[in-house]
């Protein structure tokens, strides 16, 4: 028992339930006489605890509104509630149990068969499988206010499992001066020894357990991380373990798995039924939560295990009824426990607990019933090999030690006792040093001292290995008739179902698997899994080796999503420009773009909008990509990369252009300036920034050899954008420079100096009126900014938002790259044909245009207006000949046209003007006149004044 | 997917660092036939064993470069960069 934990008191379904200090919350029901803690899935039939390790799902309950908590390894804490789960109105009467009277109607596969016809029922059905279906009930808001964190280690070696094997792996490793990371999902070290004290003092070990503990605890190169599971190993040793509400992602060097395993279960009639435990559960309950077993326990096994439950058993006082020993010969000695040979038990009698066993012997037929409460089942062991799958090793199964066996190791993986089939302590303490050392020898060049040690663990081993050999009798399922013989606990699937199931034709384990739902319950196939494979066998008639084994993925045990979802917040970026501030006291609520935060509106956007079209608005544009690109080749660089021309684009000119990929798809759209000869400066959308950086830089790295330098210069300048018909004589007030149009037309560019500050002043305009786009070093944006604030007071400046900018743009039907086109636009078919110059010899997309063209076009992105001032959703659907024929991909009711006006893809027949489209939306149908020029400034004598 | 990455420039690194930009192969010129550029375009090699790629380290360097990649067991094996001495794909 641990320290830390007091005597408590919680509830159970209602009703109080004291717990020892440090015991579980089983341990407490079971110590309160409470054996029926659920119901099960299909048949709603009682189930009481069985593995008391975590593993079956027989436990899972609702534990402060967190559904199925297996609360045999959750200790009790004061005043929880504990509630059972899937039984109404109570556990002990549940209606739904006539299920399990129905169960003949309840086949393998039933609602396969007979819910999809007829068809009109099936939304009954369904209805009332999912009130039946599912374990637990999830509350939504439960968790919500917890922490959630992820932990980043490396260590050199880790070892994932501290029992004596991992023990004795990490301290080899630590001791050769190599980082160690012990991993154990117990509070305490010790595996198996820590519910089985005879472990040790029947073997032949010279250090004790506390000792080896003690050793490892304090070892300065081995770092302790219990009560947590390693849920998925990963490439490259990648470990994802959980540790509360904690995810731990740990790299490892190395990995060494040592995760032993657990007993395997005996399948026979009513093995079900509470009062049926497995050996270790017992043990479990007896040592750590100092439970007691009344009434009379039967033990059915094949080997020493059992025996020594039983002397354990009676040494606290406990009466046992007889051990049932599968072998002629009993596998150890009895102390005067009557031992009943080469038998086993066939069925459980009893309603809602066992009350007798039926033995059998085998083979024969001669039965007899002794009456017991406990039915204490000790038959062999499943080892735990979920991780060394994962990790990619190759593994086979021995039919000698009826377990698969690792044949080929992945790089960097070892592993170590129980899992390797080694149960006797001293040979899994040389396993263990031998896993330790080889991991250390992977790491480090290996001396001649580490080469002769490991030969000499390598034959301590093997030696070991052949000595202390046990063998299990490889019972799996005993033989009778009975139906209720439950091969899968979690999703009450029998012994029969998988026979019927194999009849039917899923003969395949994999098949097997997904049809019967055999190994797809909370316990992921660690109850079920190796009994299914054996049944499968037989039935085939195929030997196991040639059934093969369904795949482990992880999680190896059940995970929070709140703990894979976690909280990163250091890989969530906020990036903001250098007037944020400036926004947020002028009362701007922002919109994430990308990574950015941008002002959507600052009060009303009719206004903002109003302002730019009758007298200046400003907008901060710093997000936009960035892009400089110096050298002799640049412009036959552009020219190969853009689809239009740049060769003979001239210094001090800005033109428009949209990128396309080799398919010819339209992947973003900015503007490309000459500065001076050599010296480019482009912009992309501010989302695709990062995207359009390494689209350049792949075509530099591998094309041919050119003479172009690029510098992403994004967080270099603040930038804004001055517009309206007012905005030149903002700009008159800040700098000297002659502005007219005469001078500065539009599409011009040219560097001077606006506040004091340098600027590159661009005379561009994506909302259709006279404007300029002025980029400066980003220390002064915040001067500029409030600068042309105050020049514009005296023209009624406002500034404007991304929702404003958005309406004025569609005004004039500029597109949004990713908003108005997606993975299937060209720009041929985006109304943009003039910016593709199919002339050039070649250019990313060419060919792709080419063809395109020559195929004529489908579809095209045209104009509609709608009369009114009800706006359609974007995405609603355009109809044409009674099918989905295109979608609108943005609409807005436009003060310019006074009317509902948008962008759509249609057909390319109905992209004439005046063609009425039919846009539906819920049912509801508009109707919408297409339009092929701007619906505002179609001239676009505003914009060039 | 969790392996690691030698990048020429900053060494081992986790894969997440990184971007993926498919396998390398030489861009058709523009006197190819539809069926070359077809090829190109839509029917991407996915190499069952070592595959020559591109890979992009976009948290860090920013260099481009080529890598070996046994997609069986997703491990890479060499790394190179486009060095001068690399024949231009385009």
């Amino acid at each position: 028992m641990s320290d830390g934990f007091q005597p408590c008191q919680f509830t159970f379904d209602g009703v109080s339930v004291n717990a020892n200090s440090g015991q579980t919350i089983a341990g407490a029901l079971h110590g309160a006489g409470k054996f029926i803690l659920s119901r099960s899935f299909k048949y709603h039939r009682p189930r009481g605890l069985f593995c008391v390790s975590g593993r079956c799902p027989n436990c899972l309950c609702t534990v402060d509104g967190e559904p199925n908590v297996r609360i045999c390894t959750r200790i009790a804490t004061p005043d929880i509630q504990v509630e059972s789960q899937n039984a109404w109105p109570s556990i002990r009467f549940d209606v739904l149990a006539i299920f399990d009277k129905l169960h003949r109607f309840m086949p393998v596969g039933f609602y396969y068969k007979i819910m999809h016809r007829p068809r009109f029922l099936w939304p009954m059905f369904e209805k009332f499988i999912r009130r039946v279906a599912g374990l637990g009930q999830v509350d939504t808001l439960h968790g919500c206010d917890g922490v959630y964190d992820k932990l980043n280690l490396f260590t050199n070696v880790a070892v994932i499992g501290a029992g004596w094997a991992g023990l004795y792996a990490a301290l080899e490793a630590a001791n050769a001066g190599v980082s160690v990371t012990l991993v154990d999902e117990q509070l305490e070290l010790g595996g198996h020894l820590r519910h089985d004290p005879d472990l040790e003092s029947k073997s032949q070990i010279s250090t004790s357990r506390v000792g080896l503990i003690e050793t490892v605890r304090a070892h300065p190169n081995i770092n302790v991380i219990d009560s947590a599971v390693a849920i998925g190993c990963y490439e490259e040793n990648y470990l994802a373990i959980q540790r509360g509400n904690r995810l731990i992602r740990l790299r490892a060097d190395q990995m060494i798995v040592a995760t032993g395993g657990w007993e395997r279960p005996l399948i026979f009639e009513n093995n079900d039924l509470p009062g049926n435990f497995l050996a270790s559960g017992v043990q479990r309950l007896l040592h750590l939560d100092g439970c007691r077993f009344d009434g009379s326990a039967l033990i059915v096994t094949d080997n020493a295990q059992g025996y020594r439950v039983a002397n354990q058993l009676s040494a606290a006082g406990m009466k046992v009824a007889a051990i049932v020993d599968a072998h002629e010969q009993p596998s150890a000695d009895s102390d005067g426990i009557d031992v009943i040979t080469g038998s086993t038990v066939i069925a459980a009698r009893g309603r809602r607990h066992v009350k007798a066993a039926v033995v059998q012997s085998i083979g024969g037929t001669s039965q007899q019933t002794i009456s017991c409460r406990w039915i204490i089942q000790a038959v062999g062991f499943i080892p735990a090999t979920s991780l060394v799958y994962q990790s990619g090793c190759r593994l086979e199964y021995d039919p000698e030690l009826d377990q698969p066996l690792v044949t080929k190791y992945a790089a960097g993986t070892h592993s170590a006792g129980a899992v390797n089939g080694t149960h006797d302590l001293r040979v899994c303490a040389f396993e263990g040093q031998r896993a330790g050392l080889a991991a250390v020898a992977a790491i480090k060049l290996s001396d001649s001292d580490i080469r002769a040690r490991l030969a000499e663990l390598n034959s301590e081993v093997e030696r070991g290995r052949t000595q202390c050999f046990e063998r299990f009798s490889s019972q799996y399922v005993t033989q009778s008739t009975a139906k209720k013989k439950f091969v899968c606990l979690c999703e009450d699937v029998t012994e029969k179902d998988l026979c019927d199931a194999i009849d039917e034709g899923y003969s395949n384990i994999e098949t097997l698997k997904r049809y019967s739902t055999v190994c797809m319950g909370p316990c992921q196939g660690k109850m079920c899994q190796a009994s299914s494979i054996a049944i499968c066998a037989r039935h085939n008639g195929r030997p196991i080796e040639q059934t093969g084994t369904t795949t482990a993925r992880p999680p190896e045990q059940p995970v929070l999503l709140g703990v894979l979802a976690g909280r990163a917040p250091h890989f969530s970026v906020t990036r903001r420009t250098a007037i944020h501030h400036w926004h947020a006291a002028a009362g701007a609520s922002f919109m994430n773009a990308g990574t950015w935060k941008r002002p959507e509106r600052y009060m009303d956007s009719v206004q903002e909008y109003k302002a730019v079209r009758q007298q200046v608005g400003l907008i901060d544009v710093s997000t936009l990509g960035k892009i400089e690109m110096r050298g002799n080749d640049v412009a036959e660089f552009l020219e190969f990369i853009y689809p239009n021309r740049f060769a003979k684009l001239k210094v001090g000119r800005v033109r428009y252009g949209v990128l396309c990929d080799e398919a010819g798809i339209i992947l973003d759209d900015g503007t490309i300036t000459r500065l001076e000869d050599d010296r480019f400066y482009l912009t992309t959308t501010s989302g695709n920034a990062e995207a359009i950086d390494s689209w350049f830089r792949w075509w530099l790295a591998s094309g041919p050899h050119r003479d172009v330098r690029m510098t992403n210069v994004t967080s270099c300048y603040a930038a804004m954008n001055i517009a309206g018909p007012r905005s030149r004589d903002c700009m008159l007030k800040l700098c000297e420079s002659d502005l007219a149009t005469e001078t500065m037309p539009y599409l011009a560019a040219a560097q001077f100096k606006v506040a004091g500050v340098p600027a590159i002043v661009l005379r561009i305009g994506f909302v259709g009126e006279l404007g300029y786009e002025i980029h400066v070093a980003t220390q002064f944006g915040l001067h500029v900014w409030q600068s042309l604030m105050s020049a514009g007071d005296e023209f009624g400046i406002q500034p404007f938002g991304i929702e404003a900018q958005r309406m004025l743009r569609l005004d004039k039907k500029h597109i949004l790259a990713g908003v108005d086109t997606d993975a299937l636009s060209n720009p041929l078919e985006a109304d943009m044909p003039w910016i593709v110059k199919l002339d050039k010899t070649d250019f990313i997309g060419r060919s792709s245009l080419v063809r395109s063209q020559n195929r004529g076009l489908r579809n095209r992105l045209v104009g509609f207006r709608i009369d009114g001032d009800e706006v359609p959703d974007e995405s609603s659907i355009v109809i044409y000949n009674r099918k989905i024929a295109g979608r609108i991909t943005s609409s807005r009711f436009s003060p310019a046209a006074d009317a509902t006006i948008g962008l759509a893809w249609v057909p390319v027949e109905k992209a004439t003007n005046g063609e009425i489209i039919e846009i539906r939306l819920n049912g509801r149908t508009f109707k919408a006149v297409v339009q092929l020029e701007p619906f505002y400034d179609p001239g676009a004598e505003r914009l060039k004044s | 997917m969790s392996f690691q990455i030698n990048c020429p420039i900053c060494g081992l690194r986790p894969v997440w660092e990184f971007h993926y930009g498919g396998p390398l192969r030489k861009r058709p010129g523009p006197s190819d036939d539809a069926r070359a550029w077809t090829t190109y375009i839509y029917d991407k090699p996915n190499i069952r064993g070592v595959q020559t790629e591109c890979w992009f380290h976009r948290s860090a360097c920013k260099l481009w470069f080529i890598a070996e990649r046994d997609t069986q067991v997703n491990q890479v094996l060499t790394t190179r960069s486009f060095g001068p001495q690399e024949e231009a794909n385009v």
